[in-house]
């Protein structure tokens, strides 16, 4: 009786695809859980699967020791905030906020109290008699959240409920999410295809792939240790090296060889034997980039290579070296010091890549149909220059660049 | 799981039954009875006689009837290709208006859609009778002679169906019209094209669907014209329809009638299939009789 | 600068004038005391006291207003239901459901109107008030439907489904979102059918019995004998009340488009 919400051998077909393929889940209460991954993973599904709009084909959804996986969605304590809102446009914000207490019979004075209580938590007081069509897009999103919070659910189901909204607003709402969380205590389950959201308000999330959960953790776990090719290029940018293991030195790490590039050093912590064929994943964040050669530890890795590209972006400088014949990789470096006092890292200059041992990670080589997925579309002009350039001249070097 | 699929069933079938046990009974059953009751004998009553024949279908040789036909084809086909030629350009000129001007122009086409029928046929046998002022002021031109008659002949159906038809066509064709990017007939006017040009081979090409709509919404009910030809028309302008009407109310044989409604059903067929064959997939709306203003 | 051809222009506000010169000499001649309307014989009012005087006239607008109202109600109710399962519901029936909903837009009248006589006649019903409404919902439902469907295509259904999740059953959810979200749709629907229901000649013509006149037939009957200057002001009167109607229609309308924008 320890889980709270648990999703059992869930699998659901549409047609011939599996939307969501056997997926398994415990979700914790009070906890704020997040469900990532590229379009048509199956978040959505498995959304509606809980808020009753759908229902499994196999498996059972548990919540609070009860089978709710046949319960019609007016029965379920679980509401949802919906991807456009879907506010009800005839009424007002004040309306759509009673709606579901109206619909229980309550009282009209404790209706009113209610009402105003989540109109004060959400301070949108001085709109209560505005249409939806009056008030702007977070106006909107906090009343589908109220509307959906004074029935005192036991899980808020939120289905991509920032995505309506530009880049600032979003921000700011995630702040206050996390602000409404941490006053009414509610399970919040939270749909998304950023991962940017979903790291920021998670305390832990679920990424998902072709119908399957990848890695469940918290957005540290998934960043730092990705179990899989797709977790760690689809979370956050990486450099992907396609090698082989050529010598395990002893329990601890190994060689792998790269075509044209000396030998690196990876810390092998799945004990994988000599001969296996691995992605050698690196953050551009782990690695150092100098003009002069470093004068390193055993563990570090040292690359010689040449700037081909760089980035000024404010707070950091993005790099692209080009190491070996083909490789090429992508390094961000915090400007922690005045820059402008630095004598500066140019185009064309020939510089030193390093990276410790520990920060490389081996993973299987992931599957070609997901090269798509972890593309995303380049958002500049700049961008898809860089991002034609990139493919123009990399072999297998998938580097993946989510905005960050 | 199956519990659930019975009772979606049942909803769905509440849901459609109403209207599909209406149309199927009122609509498609009448249709078929046409074909069925061609093949009965007339009663002299004026009702449907005992027993079957093929006299009916025999009389179908009548040799009134080619040239009936025929007139009615030609009315028809006439009445949509001037009507798609004062369509087209008007909708193209609509789009490219001001919003102002463009609401008021609609608006002004839509005005008739609520006025009577029957009255905007009747205003024009006033306008073209003996003794209107259509007629004076032309004589008075010395364009016409003054024992010409100008209502009662196949011109003055032509007319008024295209009076009665241009609304039909210029909403749908103004549908098309707006949703297209006239940036594309500058791009034509940059490249060397003319106006005309321009507007013939980008603009024209560019609404085509809109145009085969156009064209299927005032085709078929021209081919089913009755009220006009009988109105303006007289004797020698009557179209299928005057002729099934002409069996059904004067002549009491309504088996001869339901005949000449198959043909008509036939003839009416042959452009929708011509057009559907044609224009696979292409999207043809319903035939807004009113839009709503 | 690309100068613009004045052609289209012309066209246009020359066609607008087609079609209302017909109108307005109509309307000009119903206050014509000359009986042919060749000349200006002087101003009157002459034909509006007749009119008024016609009982028939006021017999056929009873029945037509009669045939109206039921044959709306009923369409309105039968159309939205085909609507929401032509919308909500996809495959073999629903597409045999649409086939039957659009034949009515795409018939000549005439065809229903034949077709309706010979199924009554077969069947031995008798002509009257009952077969003019059945014949008027045949194809009124049509054009509610489509209405409806139209307002259906643009409503996101997500609001459904949230008003499922905050407890509402499939009645409440009907009622209290469905509907009142669709209503646009359905008032437009429903104006559109009582519209055609009291313009409607030729299908009225074939089904209507001696004694179900309604005022389109009356009107062709006038026409038919030729009393003119009457028709003139039938007409004239006829006008004034769509123009109105359609004016109130419209101030309705901007008011409510600018009570939401």
């Amino acid at each position: 009786m320890e889980e709270f919400l648990w999703f059992k051998d869930i699998t659901k077909q549409f047609g011939s695809t599996k939307a969501v393929d056997n997926v398994s889940l415990s979700i914790r209460k009070g906890e704020i859980f997040s469900l990532l991954g590229p379009s048509g993973c199956g978040k959505t599904t498995l959304l509606r699967m809980l808020a009753g709009f759908e229902s499994p084909d196999k498996g059972k959804i548990i919540l609070d020791g009860q089978d709710i996986t046949d319960l019609a969605p007016n029965k379920r304590r679980v509401n949802t905030v919906f991807q456009n809102y879907a506010l009800f446009p005839h009424m007002t914000v004040w309306e759509n906020i009673a709606f579901g207490l109206k619909l229980l019979k309550r009282p009209k004075d404790e209706i009113k109290r209610e009402v105003d209580r989540m109109l004060n938590m959400i301070q949108m007081q001085d709109h209560a008699y505005k249409k939806p069509s009056q008030i702007s897009g977070g106006q909107k999103q906090r009343t589908a959240i109220a509307r959906a919070l004074i029935l005192k659910p036991s899980v808020l189901l939120l289905d991509e409920p920032l995505a309506a909204l530009d880049l600032k607003l979003r921000q700011r709402m995630l702040l206050e999410l996390s602000l409404i969380h941490d006053e009414v205590g509610v399970t919040f389950i939270y749909v998304t295809h950023d991962q940017g959201e979903a790291m920021s308000i998670s305390d832990r999330i679920a990424v998902m792939n072709n119908g399957r959960i990848e890695q469940i953790g918290t957005p540290a776990e998934v960043y730092e240790a990705p179990k899989s090719s797709f977790v760690a290029a689809f979370i956050g940018d990486t450099n992907f090296f396609d090698g082989k293991i050529s010598e395990v030195l002893d329990d601890e790490y190994c060689r792998i060889t790269v075509p044209d590039l000396p030998p690196m050093l990876c810390f092998n912590d799945k004990k994988l034997a000599k001969g296996e064929l691995v992605h050698l994943s690196i953050r551009p964040e782990k690695f150092q980039i100098s003009l002069d050669e470093p004068k390193l530890g055993p563990k570090y890795n040292v690359l010689p290579g040449v700037v081909e590209d760089v980035v000024y972006q404010g707070d950091h400088t993005r790099f692209w070296v080009e190491v070996g014949d083909d490789w090429r990789i992508s390094i961000s470096r915090q400007h922690t010091r005045f820059v402008l006092d630095e004598k500066p890292i140019q185009w064309k200059d020939k510089v030193y890549v390093s990276w410790f041992a520990d920060d490389g990670f081996m993973l299987e080589r992931y599957r070609e149909e997901d090269e798509d997925l972890l593309q995303t579309p380049p958002q500049t002009v700049g961008e898809v220059e860089e991002a034609q350039d990139r493919d123009s001249s990399t072999q297998d070097l998938a580097v993946n660049e989510t905005g960050d | 799981m199956g519990k659930k699929s019975i009772r979606n069933l049942w909803a769905e079938g509440s849901l459609t039954t109403p209207s599909f046990a209406w149309l199927f009974i009122f609509l498609l059953l009448p249709m078929l009875i046409i074909l069925a009751i061609a093949l009965k004998p007339a009663d002299p009553t004026g009702g449907i006689g005992q027993g079957w024949t093929l006299k009916t279908l025999m009389s179908l040789r009548n040799p009134n009837y080619p040239e009936v036909i025929f007139r009615t084809l030609w009315l028809s086909v006439t009445t949509t290709a001037i009507t798609l030629a004062l369509a087209t350009p008007i909708a193209y000129y609509i789009a490219r208006s001001t919003p102002w001007k463009r609401d008021l122009v609609l608006f002004l086409t839509v005005i008739p859609f609520w006025t009577s029928f029957l009255i905007r046929i009747f205003a024009w046998k006033v306008v073209l009778h003996p003794d209107g002022l259509l007629k004076q002021a032309l004589v008075w031109c010395h364009l016409i002679s003054p024992d010409t008659l100008l209502l009662y002949r196949p011109e003055a159906v032509l007319l008024v169906m295209v009076y009665t038809e241009l609304p039909f066509a210029i909403l749908p064709l103004y549908a098309a019209a707006e949703k297209f990017d006239f940036s594309l007939v500058e791009a034509a006017m940059d490249l060397g094209a003319g106006r005309l040009r321009a507007f013939l081979s980008v603009f024209v090409p560019g609404i085509w669907n809109g145009l085969v709509s156009a064209c299927l919404m005032v085709l078929i009910p021209c081919i089913g014209s009755y009220v006009i030809p009988d109105v303006v028309g007289g004797k020698g302008a009557a179209m299928l329809g005057n002729v099934i009407a002409q069996r059904t109310f004067t002549d009491r044989n309504l088996p001869a009638a339901s005949a000449l409604a198959a043909v008509l059903t036939i003839v009416m067929l042959l452009p929708l299939f011509y057009f559907l064959r044609r224009n696979k997939g292409g999207d043809e709306g319903p035939r807004p009789a009113k839009e709503v203003v | 600068m690309i100068k613009k051809s004045k052609v289209p222009g012309v066209l246009t506000w020359g066609t607008l004038l087609f079609f209302y010169l017909p109108i307005f000499l109509l309307i000009l001649n119903s206050f014509n005391n000359s009986r042919t309307g060749g000349g200006w014989g002087g101003f009157t009012f002459q034909w509006y006291v007749k009119l008024f005087q016609t009982r028939e006239i006021w017999h056929a607008l009873q029945n037509t207003l009669i045939v109206a109202f039921v044959s709306t109600l009923a369409s309105i109710v039968i159309g939205t239901t085909a609507a929401i399962a032509l919308h909500r519901y996809k495959g073999r029936l629903q597409n045999m459901h649409y086939f039957l909903v659009y034949t009515p837009l795409v018939v000549p009248e005439i065809l229903l109107g034949i077709s309706l006589l010979l199924f009554f006649v077969a069947l031995k019903v008798e002509l009257g008030i009952g077969t003019v409404i059945i014949a008027h919902i045949t194809f009124c439902l049509s054009y509610v439907t489509m209405a409806v469907l139209s307002r259906l295509q643009d409503f996101d259904m997500a609001i459904l489904e949230a008003a499922r999740d905050l407890g509402a059953n499939t009645w409440t959810m009907t009622w209290q979102v469905l509907i009142p979200n669709i209503l646009p749709g359905i008032v437009a629907g429903g104006l559109l059918a009582f519209t055609l229901s009291v313009d409607d000649f030729v299908i009225s013509f074939f089904v209507a019995g001696p004694g179900a006149t309604t005022l389109p037939i009356h009107i062709y009957s006038m026409i038919r004998r030729g009393s003119m200057p009457l028709i003139n002001a039938l007409s004239t009167v006829l006008l004034a009340v769509t123009f109105l109607a359609i004016l109130i229609y419209q101030i309705i309308n901007r008011r409510k488009a600018g009570a939401t924008s």
